[in-house]
C-alpha cells in the first residue's frame, strides 16, 4: 500500500516538473485516484489478512444508529477509538455530578463520589446512556449532559448568530445598501423568507411574527448544513433528531396558540357547523382540538424524517464499501466509486434538501400562526391561501 | 428505538439555545435588518415612482420647449413680416415724398417757365408794339405827306371814335 502511496507521489511529482498545467495534473489525478480506489482494497487485502477477520465483523445496524443518535464524546476522523470529550452532566440519587466523558466513554464505571455512573451497555434499557449504578440496578439519571448533539447546537447557534449579527452590522453601517458576495446570498434567504413567506402570508402582522419565523428558517437551515459537514464543528444529526425537531414545532404549537385571535379559539370549540355536530356531543370540537395537535406532530415528524433519511442514505451508501469489501476486494474497488459517486450525488441533493425542509418548516409555522391570526371578516381571503399553499409544497 | 423517543436533555438544551439565539437576534439583528429591508423596499418604490414622475416632468418639459420654440419661431415670422411690411412701406413712403417734392420741382419749374413765357410774351408784345409803331410812324410819316390823305385818316378816326 505504502508503494502504491510512494508511486501517485512520484507521478505526481513528475507531471509537475515537465509543466503539465493545472486541469491536467487534475484530471489525472482524479483517474489515478479512482485507480487508486480500485486497487487498494485488493493491496490491503494482501497485506493484513487480520483486517478480513474485522471486518467481517462489521455491524451495520449499530454503526447506522451511532452516527444518526447522540453520544458523550465527538469522533474524530480517522480514529476509532479517541474521542473529543465533553461534559456530563447528570443530576443523580445525591444531586449534581459534572464530569468529563472521556472517563465512561469505553464502557468504564466512574464513581464520582458516592455514586457510580457508566454507559449502559447493548443489551441494557438505557442502551447507550448513562446509568447510575443504584444497589447493582441500573437507573437513569435526569440527564442534562453536553452531549455531541447539544455542542452541536452550540456551535449551530453561534454559528447562525454570527451570520446575522455580521449582516447586521453591514446594515447598521451601511444603511440600505444591499450586501454582496456571501453577506448578500443570506440576505437574498431573509428577504426570500420575509417578502414571499411571511409577508405574503401574514400581511400586516408580518413584522410582529417575522423575528420567530426568521429565527427558526435560520436556525433549522444552520443545523441542516452544519449536519452534512462530515468532521468535527459538523456531522451531529441534530435535525434528524426528534427531540430538536419537537421542539420547535412546540414553539410554533405555542406561538400560534398564545397569540390566537378570538375568533380562532371560536372555530375551535364552537365551529360554523349545524347544531348537532357540536352539540350534545361535540364530535367537530373534538376534531378541531386533535386538529391543534396533528399540526405540530406534522412538522416535528417531516423535518425529522427528512433530515434523518438523509444522513442514512450516505451513511449506508459509504457502510456498502466495507460490507463488500467483506465479500471480496474487487467488489470492494468496484462498490468504493459507485458509493463515493452517489454519496456526492445524495449529498448534493441534501443541500438542497436541507434547504427545502427549513423552507417548509418555516411556511407550515407561518400558515398555522396566520390561520389563527384570522378574523371574522378575513375568512374567505385566508381560507384561499390555505388552498393555495400546498400547491406551493406539493411543487417544491 | 432510540431515535424515536425524544432525549430529556437535549429538550432541554434544545430550548435554551433556541431562546438564547431567538433573545440575541430578537433584540440586535431582525429589528435592523428587516427595518432596513422594509426601507430599501420603500427607497425602491419611491425610486421608480420619482423616475417615473421626473420622465414625466421631462416629457412635460419637452412639450413646453417645443411649444417655447413654436412660439418664437411664429414670432419670428411675424417681426419678419412686420419688417417687410414696414420697409415696402417705407419705401412707399420715400416714393411719394419723392414724387411730392419732384412735383414741386416740376411746378415751379412750370411757374417759373409760364412767368419766362409771360415775360417775354409781354417783352415780345412791347417790341411787337414798339416795332410796329415805328412802322406805323414810318407808315404814317410817309402816309401824312399828302394833305389829303392826312384829312382822310383824321376822318375815318373821328368816324371810328363817334361810332363809338
Amino acid at each position: 500500500m505504502k508503494s502504491v502511496a510512494d508511486s501517485l507521489m512520484w507521478i505526481i511529482m513528475l507531471c509537475r516538473f515537465v509543466y503539465i498545467d493545472t486541469a491536467m495534473i487534475r484530471y489525472i489525478s482524479i483517474l489515478l485516484l479512482s485507480l487508486f480506489s480500485f486497487v487498494m482494497p485488493v493491496c490491503t487485502f494482501a497485506e493484513n489478512e487480520a483486517a478480513e477477520e474485522e471486518k467481517a465483523k462489521i455491524d451495520p445496524k449499530s454503526i447506522i444508529f451511532e452516527h444518526l443518535g447522540d453520544g458523550y464524546g465527538w469522533e474524530v476522523p480517522f480514529n476509532h477509538h479517541k474521542r473529543i470529550p465533553l461534559p456530563v452532566i447528570v443530576i443523580g440519587t445525591d444531586g449534581l455530578h459534572v464530569f468529563s466523558s472521556a472517563r465512561v466513554t469505553h464502557g468504564q464505571v466512574y464513581k464520582d463520589g458516592d455514586a457510580t455512573f457508566m454507559i449502559a451497555g447493548k443489551d441494557s434499557d438505557h442502551h447507550g446512556k448513562i446509568v447510575e449504578i443504584v444497589n447493582g440496578k441500573e437507573e437513569r439519571p435526569i440527564d442534562i449532559s453536553i452531549t455531541k448533539n447539544v455542542c452541536a447546537l452550540f456551535i449551530s447557534v453561534i454559528f447562525v448568530a454570527g451570520l446575522l449579527m455580521w449582516l447586521a452590522r453591514h446594515h447598521k453601517k451601511w444603511n440600505y445598501k444591499a450586501p454582496r458576495k456571501g453577506l448578500g446570498a443570506i440576505e437574498a434567504c431573509v428577504t426570500f423568507i420575509y417578502d414571499d413567506v411571511i409577508k405574503a402570508t401574514l400581511h400586516d402582522k408580518a413584522r410582529k411574527f417575522a423575528p420567530y419565523l426568521l429565527t427558526v428558517f435560520f436556525f433549522i437551515l444552520g443545523m441542516n448544513l452544519l449536519g452534512l459537514i462530515v468532521v468535527f464543528p459538523g456531522g451531529a444529526n441534530l435535525t434528524g433528531n426528534i427531540a430538536v425537531t419537537l421542539v420547535l414545532a412546540i414553539l410554533t404549537f405555542l406561538v400560534t396558540n398564545i397569540w390566537g385571535t378570538k375568533h380562532y379559539w371560536k372555530e375551535i370549540f364552537w365551529p360554523d357547523v349545524p347544531l348537532w355536530l357540536k352539540f350534545p356531543l361535540p364530535i367537530m370540537p373534538i376534531i378541531e382540538i386533535f386538529g391543534m395537535f396533528t399540526k405540530p406532530a406534522a412538522l416535528t415528524v417531516r423535518l425529522f424524517a427528512n433530515m434523518m433519511g438523509g444522513h442514512m442514505i450516505v451513511i449506508v451508501l459509504t457502510l456498502l464499501i466495507f460490507i463488500f469489501a467483506a465479500v471480496s476486494p474487487v467488489a470492494g474497488g468496484a462498490t468504493t466509486v459507485v458509493s463515493v459517486l452517489f454519496s456526492l450525488f445524495m449529498l448534493c441533493i441534501d443541500v438542497l434538501v436541507s434547504f427545502i425542509q427549513a423552507y417548509v418548516f418555516t411556511m407550515l409555522s407561518t400558515i398555522f400562526i396566520s390561520l389563527a391570526q384570522e378574523h371574522e371578516h378575513e375568512k374567505e381571503e385566508k381560507k384561499e391561501e390555505q388552498n393555495t399553499k400546498p400547491v406551493a409544497v406539493a411543487v417544491k | 428505538m432510540d431515535l424515536f423517543t425524544p432525549d430529556f436533555g437535549l429538550i432541554f438544551w434544545m430550548f435554551l439555545a433556541f431562546a438564547i439565539l431567538f433573545f440575541i437576534l430578537w433584540k440586535w439583528a431582525w429589528p435592523v435588518i428587516l427595518k432596513t429591508v422594509d426601507n430599501r423596499a420603500d427607497l425602491i418604490d419611491k425610486g421608480v415612482e420619482y423616475a417615473q414622475s421626473a420622465k414625466e416632468q421631462l416629457d412635460n418639459a419637452r412639450e413646453s420647449a417645443r411649444e417655447v420654440i413654436n412660439e418664437a419661431q411664429r414670432k419670428q415670422a411675424e417681426m419678419l413680416r412686420d419688417a417687410d411690411r414696414m420697409k415696402t412701406q417705407i419705401v412707399e413712403q420715400a416714393r411719394a415724398a419723392a414724387q411730392v417734392e419732384a412735383q414741386k420741382v416740376m411746378d415751379s419749374a412750370k411757374m417759373q417757365i409760364e412767368q419766362q413765357q409771360k415775360e417775354a410774351q409781354l417783352q415780345f408784345r412791347n417790341q411787337v408794339s414798339e416795332f410796329a409803331l415805328q412802322i406805323a410812324s414810318k407808315v404814317v410819316k410817309n402816309e401824312l405827306k399828302d394833305q389829303k390823305a392826312q384829312t382822310q385818316l383824321v376822318n375815318s378816326l373821328l368816324d371810328e371814335i363817334e361810332s363809338k
